[in-house]
Parts: C-alpha cells; sequence; structure tokens
C-alpha cells in the first residue's frame, strides 16, 4: 500500500509482540497481530 | 457504504470516544498496553522517557517505535499523526532540537488538552499541538521533512486518503516513519464489518 501511494525505499522493522500479556492478546493471537516499524521516502 | 468496510464517520466517533477514555482514566485496563510500561515494552530510549512529565506518557497507546528504524536530525520539521497526549511529540521535539518543529495533529479534545499543557510545562517553544484528522491534516503542502505516526493509520477507514495527506504534507525525499499494527492471518469479511473489533 505504501508504494501504490507514491512512496520508495520501504522498509519495515521486525515483529512486535504488541499485546502480549495485555487484554487483547487472545484475540491478536487469532490473527497474528503484531506491531511493526514503518520507514518510506516520498520521491 | 463504498468500497471501505466500515463507514469512517462512525468508526472515527468510537476511536475518539476509547481515546477519550485512555486521556482522562489512564490507569483504568485497556486491551492494549499504555503508559511507561508500554514505552519500556516497545524500546524507547529510558533518558527520553524518564524525561517527561506523567501527563506525556500515561496515555500513551503506541504499538511500535516510529524512530527505531531513522533518528530524526536537528532541525527537522515533523507532523506527529494521531499525537494523542504527545508522548512522541516529545521524544520527536528532543531529537530535532531547538532549531526543528514539531506539530502533532489529534482529533480529540481531551488528548489535546493534556499535550499543550506538557508542551508549556516543559517550555518547548518549538512544538505546537493542532486539532485536526488524519485525512485532512491542518499543515501546508510540503512543509513536513518527516511524518511520524504510531498505531493510528490501522483505525483510520480509508488508509489511502490518510497516505495521500501524508505525502502533501512531506517536502520531496521527506520521510515517512510510523509503527502500526499488521495482521499475518486473514480477517474474514464480517469481522472487518464490525466496527466493534476495530477499536477492541
Amino acid at each position: 500500500m505504501l508504494e501504490d501511494a507514491g512512496f520508495v525505499d520501504v522498509e519495515i522493522g521486525d515483529a512486535i509482540d504488541t499485546f502480549g500479556g495485555a487484554t487483547g492478546e487472545e484475540k491478536a493471537r487469532a490473527y497474528e497481530v503484531y506491531g511493526y516499524a514503518f520507514r518510506a521516502r516520498k520521491l | 457504504m463504498n468500497e471501505l468496510e466500515v463507514d469512517p464517520d462512525q468508526l472515527r466517533e468510537q476511536v475518539r470516544d476509547k481515546y477519550r477514555e485512555v486521556a482522562v482514566d489512564p490507569h483504568r485496563t485497556f486491551h492494549f498496553h499504555v503508559g511507561r510500561v508500554n514505552a519500556a515494552r516497545l524500546g524507547y530510549e529510558t533518558q527520553a522517557v524518564d524525561a517527561l512529565p506523567d501527563r506525556a506518557v500515561e496515555s500513551f497507546a503506541g504499538v511500535g517505535n516510529p524512530f527505531s528504524l531513522r533518528r530524526l536530525q536537528p532541525g527537522e520539521r515533523v507532523v506527529d499523526v494521531g499525537a494523542g497526549a504527545g508522548f512522541d511529540s516529545f521524544v520527536a521535539a528532543d531529537q530535532v532540537g531547538d532549531t526543528g518543529r514539531v506539530v502533532g495533529v489529534d482529533m480529540t479534545p481531551e488528548m489535546l488538552k493534556k499535550s499543550r499543557a506538557t508542551a508549556d510545562e516543559l517550555g518547548y517553544a518549538h512544538v505546537e499541538f493542532r486539532e485536526g484528522l488524519a485525512e485532512s491534516l491542518p499543515v501546508e503542502d510540503g512543509w513536513a521533512d518527516a511524518v511520524i505516526s504510531n498505531g493510528v493509520i490501522n483505525l483510520c477507514a480509508d488508509k489511502k486518503a490518510v497516505f495521500d495527506e501524508i505525502r502533501r504534507v512531506l517536502k520531496p525525499g521527506g520521510w515517512l516513519q510510523f509503527a502500526d499494527i499488521a495482521n499475518g492471518r486473514p480477517v474474514p469479511p464480517e469481522a472487518l464489518r464490525d466496527i466493534d473489533l476495530w477499536t477492541g
């Protein structure tokens, strides 16, 4: 989606267990939801 | 409804209600982590977090670290999309220094009240908070060297509109650095249309 929006040099960081230990953990596990850092540049 | 899974206005209202709770009652239990514990989990520099008053950190509900792939440079102009109580904006302010500028944008009045109070307390003249939406940022074209955001874009129904708006405010060559959640397994269409699942 970032490249479709006109961004280049897209970089994605490692997955982060954002919801681990929170009450939303079960739902997050069901859909393998993790946090990520993204970096991209406008042409 | 068009091709979007949920009505943008209805979703926006629910998100505003949820984060109003995070602003005024940050110590209750949410489905996500908040506050200093959350900042530590996400790898923020301890020194930067410890320097901030509780008001700036207690309502922090980010899902990652937008500074982990690129540190902001002194003098840069930065827009923080969905700034909340200002946590990432203040981290950004320290990185860009007095010669830089940070504009935090948020749609929740209770969050803006906290972020502005903290900016006053810290005496940060190079940080400003404006009321606005991710889809219509109150920032002029090509103003920003960098746009940051944390756990916000996933809560917007029209992500293309958000990315188009971010492109508008960025200079050519400017950086978008944000954190957000992504799912490894497909979410069923009926779940995508369930607005309650968007905000937990």
